[in-house]
């Protein structure tokens, strides 16, 4: 099996060091491994974890269980890494969910649940029915990756701005 | 007695006049097929940061240019990152114009009213017609969050004087699947279409169109 990548993002929003603590567990990482994803990217937000106090925007390199583990806070933009990686697994925000699913990369989503008002589920959950990814809670991830099998999973369609022009053309008396 | 009289008489002119108004609007046909094929309608976008901003651009470039031209993308106080990542859309006509904030996230609704006057001040010069045209031109699309009220009441004030108007679309994010944003409640009523992408939001609201994802 030729070497394949993960990338874990939580966000640049709000911490979610439940997440971060989860996949960075041996468990995971195990699972990770034995899927033959033996590097991790890790974008780590604002973190409060002791383990993680030295970690900024210039990569940290670590590796556990069998993984290269490559930690940062932040970047401007996630698509490169995204690009680069094999598997996902990210915060519920329906930004980056849209943005991973049509580079079509396989996903696992985490929805955070000490989040206020959090409807970041309620997106999460509609896609993992329409098996566009999978959406698991925190506890969760280290049996969704060991579980991930990415041929069940359905792409997501590209953008078409075709309806919402019709939209416009029958305000606007087009049609 | 008589300046009550006068006051009551006045109240009840606004009031039948924005009845009437908001009546007319609601019952309105489609507007007429265009006379020209080749004239393009100006479309204007309201901005509102973060994934609202990102979905907004994203419905506007899948736009036929040949029949619609961005004329202002419309941003919050503070909000110079919508307006960067719109300048690859904006054409050389295409305004930028600023707008202050309603409510900041998370500010408490009980102090909402003061900052939603002071945008309504701040933004209502938007809606005031200049040599017939109405800056705001055909098309408002607004997605989000709450100043969004303010631009759509600006609007009304435009209707209930007598001012052009452009028609207003609004579309619920892509992140609503089963329940709508406080904002998408508050306007669902007062915009020309309301637009929903997932299929439970259609009960949500009378006014709600389910017209699949857009973004």
């Amino acid at each position: 099996m030729s070497p394949r990548s993960a990338f874990l993002t939580v966000g640049a929003t709000a911490p979610f060091d439940a997440l971060l603590s989860a996949v960075l567990d041996d468990d995971a990482l195990r699972a990770l491994r034995d899927k033959g994803y033996t590097h991790l990217e890790v974008q780590c937000g604002k973190t409060q974890l002791p383990d993680l106090a030295q970690v900024s925007s210039a990569p940290w390199h670590t590796q556990r269980q069998g993984v290269d583990i490559s930690l940062w806070d932040f970047k401007s933009s996630l698509s490169e890494d995204i690009k680069r990686a094999d598997l996902v697994i990210s915060h519920a925000g329906s930004g980056t969910i849209v943005d991973v699913l049509r580079l079509g990369k396989a996903l696992i989503v985490v929805p955070n649940t000490a989040l206020l008002h959090n409807h970041q589920e309620e997106v999460a959950r509609a896609l993992h029915e329409r098996r566009h990814l999978i959406s698991c809670s925190v506890p969760d991830v280290a049996r969704a990756i060991r579980d991930l099998d990415t041929s069940s999973l359905i792409p997501f369609p590209a953008f078409d701005g075709s309806e919402f022009q019709t939209i416009l053309d029958e305000e606007m008396g087009f049609i | 007695m008589a300046a009550l009289a006068v006051v009551l008489g006045l109240v009840l002119l606004t009031i039948t006049r924005a009845g009437y108004v908001y009546w007319i609007h609601r019952k309105s046909v489609r507007r007429v097929a265009r006379p020209s094929s080749t004239s393009t309608c100006a479309v204007s976008v309201f901005l509102g940061s973060g994934g609202h901003t990102t979905e907004a651009l994203q419905l506007v470039a899948g736009l036929d240019g040949s029949r619609y031209n961005i004329r202002a993308f419309i941003f919050s106080a503070g909000d110079s990152l919508s307006v960067q990542r719109a300048s690859s859309l904006s054409g050389s006509a295409t305004q930028l114009i600023e707008i202050p904030r309603a409510r900041r996230v998370h500010q408490p609704l009980s102090t909402v009213p003061r900052t939603f006057f002071l945008s309504l001040f701040g933004t209502i010069r938007l809606v005031v017609p200049r040599a017939g045209q109405t800056p705001l031109g055909d098309i408002l699309l607004m997605n989000g969050p709450g100043t969004c009220v303010v631009l759509c009441a600006c609007v009304w004030i435009a209707r209930f004087v007598g001012w052009p108007t452009p028609r207003m679309v609004y579309v619920e994010s892509f992140a609503r699947v089963t329940s709508l944003s406080l904002s998408g409640k508050i306007l669902s009523p007062f915009v020309d279409r309301f637009i929903v992408q997932w299929p439970q939001l259609a009960s949500r609201s009378r006014f709600a169109e389910h017209r699949g994802w857009l973004i």
